[in-house]
């Protein structure tokens, strides 16, 4: 069926279930329903195959006094976004859909913490992303909260992170985590049986930022692009992307060009820090040096073509900052025909060594179905046997005049994981090879353009670490709505899949698998509203409250 | 998955005697720095108009305009600049240059600022302080116009324009 | 001990700990840079540690965010005394592109204020500036802390003649 048929065929169904589509561009469809019939036809669009992206909360009583929020689905092979809206005043209850697609559950949580919507099934659950000590009844994200009010800081508030019986506490400083997270491992004798999640402690405020006066478009992507600084170009490229979508730019090729480029030498340089990290955490230190040593010429690269090794600076609205001449392509070629040679010497030995192939293998193992019903993303996905990647599926930017594999494994354990990670670096290489031999002639930027106010978009890239969505509703001079959906957010949930009965001294490998990128996971502050009524049932659900009692 | 015991490690030797040594002797030798580098700004005192637009279009706000009784001052922050090279790129005067310097630690915040200062020029007429001098000499040499326009405030200008098309429909003002 | 004599001992050999306050991971990859063969802070015989107990000098990145506040200070009161900290990057600085959100306590000044409040005395700062702060930079910044190398950034007043 050809992309024009589906949208016919989700029409039909639309005005069946009461409600209608606003607008159909070939890249995504825009619908609204009303908030009774949201369960049943988001399991319609679950059975047919769709994956659940993100959703997200937006407060839109300047426009209509309703509060909206935003369920955006994906058809992968047909490379079509479909966003579902529902709406509702102030304190009027509104749908969850986490019972017929699990992997809503921790988007809709936000969205409640945000923005105090009543999502019912979720009222009594307890603060996610909100730090222990902000006051209850203050949802930053409304448009009446500013971005730098804070409230007085009272760190006797915060709990001492006493774990409950038998449980292990990891984080949130920890000699093998480079970020502050919090997991508390369940542990029988030497297996794990549960863990318990507090992250979000790198939470910033960036989204709400995005919406004060300091940010304009032009200045956002410096923004996005310290979301996370081993992914950053990824954010800065989503971002202008769904903007260029919602205002019908057009970008010069060469442009595309240059941002495929950049992006895949960020995938190059971020899977080989992540085999690195993976041999220093099973103490194969000799491949943590040799991986770092063979990355060095990467980023040295990098550097050559955008004037900073890391958040690299050079995206914005309409093109790219910098352009590549004759002498930078000679270089980036040469370069990258010395990493591969070496990058194929050392991962023969890496792959065959006994300390990485004896604990890897058979650990950590997620099935499939799990998997699907997660709507895991990125190399985790793709270890479990899912086709599912963002450049074939949903092309963008210049994937197209570029062929290249994608690795599939169906063991599902963190070997699998590690192998799809090894063959993507390969095929990295070559698509630059490919586009830097294709690059065509003409302006790297268009100089104006306009960008009319309330437009929706979707822009979804592939990250190093799987899929990332950005959701954008422009408005005056810079986004209405910005939300944000980082991979390791969508993978995180599998963990507690993956960590069941593995055993101790595997689970920080299981952990470092899904390369967990906790500052992609946190930006956006979740603010919590914890009725009084629930913390009672708070106190019950997390015993470490009476341990610090 | 093949496991080598005996081979794995010999390969290993292989590969790090053939590749040597290749730490770069930093900082008693040069640092692995390209021609695309950017690091910390320099404001030219020469060119600067004291403008602002710099100011506008920092992100982290490293740069701030600071306005005195008698001076303008232009502050540079190196703790919270992010450099990217948006001031340079939005320069009206050309003023800002990327220099290469990165080696910028120090024990006292306040070695981080740079500060341009601007005397500011006073209106003709009602004396008050409105613009920096050398914003008023650089717009004057791109526009040729007379004295006796630029160094008026916006305020006393208004009410000249106002009381020259009262003048030519005749009323007396 | 007094600082003096403490930067005189571990002038060979310092142990570093590095604490992440919710950064956006950059300069922490390149601090771990700072230790690979290119670089090779290891030849000034820095040692990363896993305990805050064991550290000499504290390598801090990240605008303090409201949730790690409470761990920071555990964490920093742990460090033996004289405290030797090197706060790395813009948002450690200065608080970097969002020095002035609501989940942001605004980096490491704004921190030292409140680690006065709960009696945690901190010896000696030394400030690295970048956006990621290079691996080179990085080194510079140590051996300007332990006292090897004079720091070359000096306040500089310009004044416009017209």
């Amino acid at each position: 069926m050809s992309v024009k048929e589906v949208v016919k065929e989700i029409e039909d169904i639309v005005t069946k279930f009461g409600g209608l589509v606003e607008l159909a561009t070939d890249t995504a469809i825009f619908i609204e329903v009303p908030r009774e019939n949201l369960k049943e036809f988001a399991k319609w669009l679950y059975d047919s195959g769709a994956y659940l992206k993100t959703c997200a909360g937006a407060d839109e009583r300047d426009l209509n006094s309703k509060f909206a929020v935003y369920h955006i689905f994906g058809l992968d092979e047909k490379g079509l976004d479909v966003v579902v809206k529902i709406s509702g005043r102030e304190g009027e209850p509104l749908p969850s859909i986490a019972d017929v697609v699990p992997a809503a559950e921790w988007c809709e949580l936000e969205a409640r913490d945000l923005l105090g919507l009543r999502i019912q099934g979720h009222e009594t659950k307890p603060r996610h992303v909100i730090p222990q000590d902000w006051p209850e009844g203050l949802y930053p994200l409304r448009k009446d909260v500013a971005y730098d009010y804070r409230p007085p800081s009272t760190i006797e508030k915060f709990e001492e992170e006493f774990p409950r019986e038998a449980g292990l506490p990891v984080g949130p400083y920890h000699p093998i985590l480079h970020e502050p997270e919090y997991f508390e491992l369940y542990v029988e004798g030497e297996r794990v049986v549960d863990v318990f999640y507090r992250g979000f402690h790198v939470h910033r405020g960036i989204e709400k930022l995005a919406e004060s006066p300091r940010f304009t478009y032009k200045t956002i992507p410096f923004l996005a692009e310290r979301i996370c600084g081993i992914c950053g170009f990824v954010h800065s490229s989503c971002y202008v992307l769904a903007v260029e979508r919602a205002a019908k730019i057009d970008v010069p090729e060469r442009a595309q060009f240059i941002r495929s480029i950049v992006l895949e030498i960020e995938r190059i340089h971020s899977h080989l820090l992540w085999l690195g990290i993976a041999a220093h955490i099973l103490g194969y230190d000799a491949g943590f040096m040799h991986m770092w040593r063979i990355r060095e010429p990467v980023m040295v690269l990098a550097e050559l073509l955008t004037g900073s090794r890391k958040t690299y600076g050079i995206n914005i609205v309409g093109g790219v900052r910098r352009d590549i001449d004759e002498d930078k392509k000679k270089k980036v070629l040469d370069v990258l025909k010395n990493v591969r040679e070496e990058y194929k010497k050392f991962v023969e030995v890496l792959t065959s060594v006994p300390e990485i192939v004896k604990r890897a293998t058979g650990t950590g193992i997620l099935p499939k179905e799990d998997a699907r019903a997660l709507s895991v993303v990125g190399p985790t996905a793709r270890g479990s046997a899912l086709n599912r990647d963002v450049r074939k599926d949903y092309p963008y930017f210049a994937y197209k005049y570029a062929s290249f594999k994608v690795p599939v494994y169906t063991e599902g354990d963190n070997l699998a994981r590690l192998l799809v990670r090894v063959d993507e670096v390969f095929e990295s290489i070559n698509i630059v090879e490919q586009l830097l031999h294709a690059l065509p002639k003409g302006p790297v930027v268009v100089e104006s353009y306009e960008i009319p106010p309330f437009r929706k978009a979707v822009g979804a890239v592939e990250a190093p670490r799987g899929e990332d969505v950005h959701f954008i509703i422009t408005g005056h001079g810079k986004p209405y709505r910005w939300k944000v959906r980082a991979p390791t957010y969508q993978n995180l949930p599998a963990l507690k899949v993956m960590l069941r009965n593995t055993p101790l001294a595997d689970a920080f490998l299981t952990i470092a698998s899904i390369d967990p990128c906790f500052s992609c996971t946190d930006r956006a502050i979740v603010i919590r509203d914890v009725r009084s009524g629930s913390r009672k049932v708070l106190s019950l659900l997390e015993g470490r409250k009476y341990a610090s009692k | 998955m093949q496991v080598n015991r005996i081979a794995a490690p010999l390969k290993l030797l292989i590969i790090a005697f053939k590749t040597g040594r290749v730490t770069k002797k930093y900082p008693f030798g040069p640092p692995l720095i390209t021609e695309a580098f950017r690091g910390a700004i320099s404001i030219d005192p020469a060119k600067c108009w004291g403008c602002g637009a710099c100011v506008l279009v920092c992100p982290p706000n490293a740069l701030d305009i600071i306005f005195e009784k008698e001076k303008i001052v232009i502050e540079y922050f190196k703790g919270r600049c992010i450099f990217c090279g948006m001031c340079a790129d939005t320069c009206p005067a050309n003023a800002i240059t990327v220099t290469k310097e990165f080696e910028l630690a120090a024990t006292n915040l306040e070695d981080l600022k740079e500060d341009v200062v601007h005397r500011v020029s006073k209106c003709a007429v009602c004396g008050k302080p409105f613009a920096p001098a050398a914003e008023l000499r650089d717009v004057m040499k791109i526009h040729p116009i007379t004295e006796e326009y630029a160094n008026i405030c916006p305020d006393c200008r208004r009410k000249r324009t106002a009381r020259a098309f009262g003048m030519r429909f005749g009323a007396s003002i | 001990m007094k600082l003096e004599e403490k930067l005189k001992s571990v002038r060979r050999s310092p142990w570093v700990f590095h604490l992440n306050s919710g950064s956006c991971n950059a300069c922490d990859i390149e601090i771990l840079d700072a230790l690979t063969p290119y670089f090779d802070a290891e030849r000034f015989g820095v040692k990363l540690v896993g305990s805050p107990r064991h550290a000499d000098v504290v390598l801090f990145t990240g605008p303090v965010t409201r949730e790690v506040l409470p761990k920071v200070i555990r964490a920093l009161r742990a460090v033996p005394r004289p405290r030797i900290v090197a706060a790395i990057g813009s948002c450690a600085v200065g608080g970097g592109i969002w020095w002035d959100t609501y989940s942001t306590i605004g980096g490491f000044p704004k921190l030292q204020e409140i680690l006065k409040r709960y009696g945690v005395e901190i010896d000696r700062v030394v400030y690295i500036p970048g956006c990621p702060a290079r691996p080179e930079a990085i080194v510079y910044g140590l051996l300007v802390a332990l006292g090897y190398v004079k720091q070359k950034v000096s306040k500089v007043v310009k004044t416009v003649e017209s």
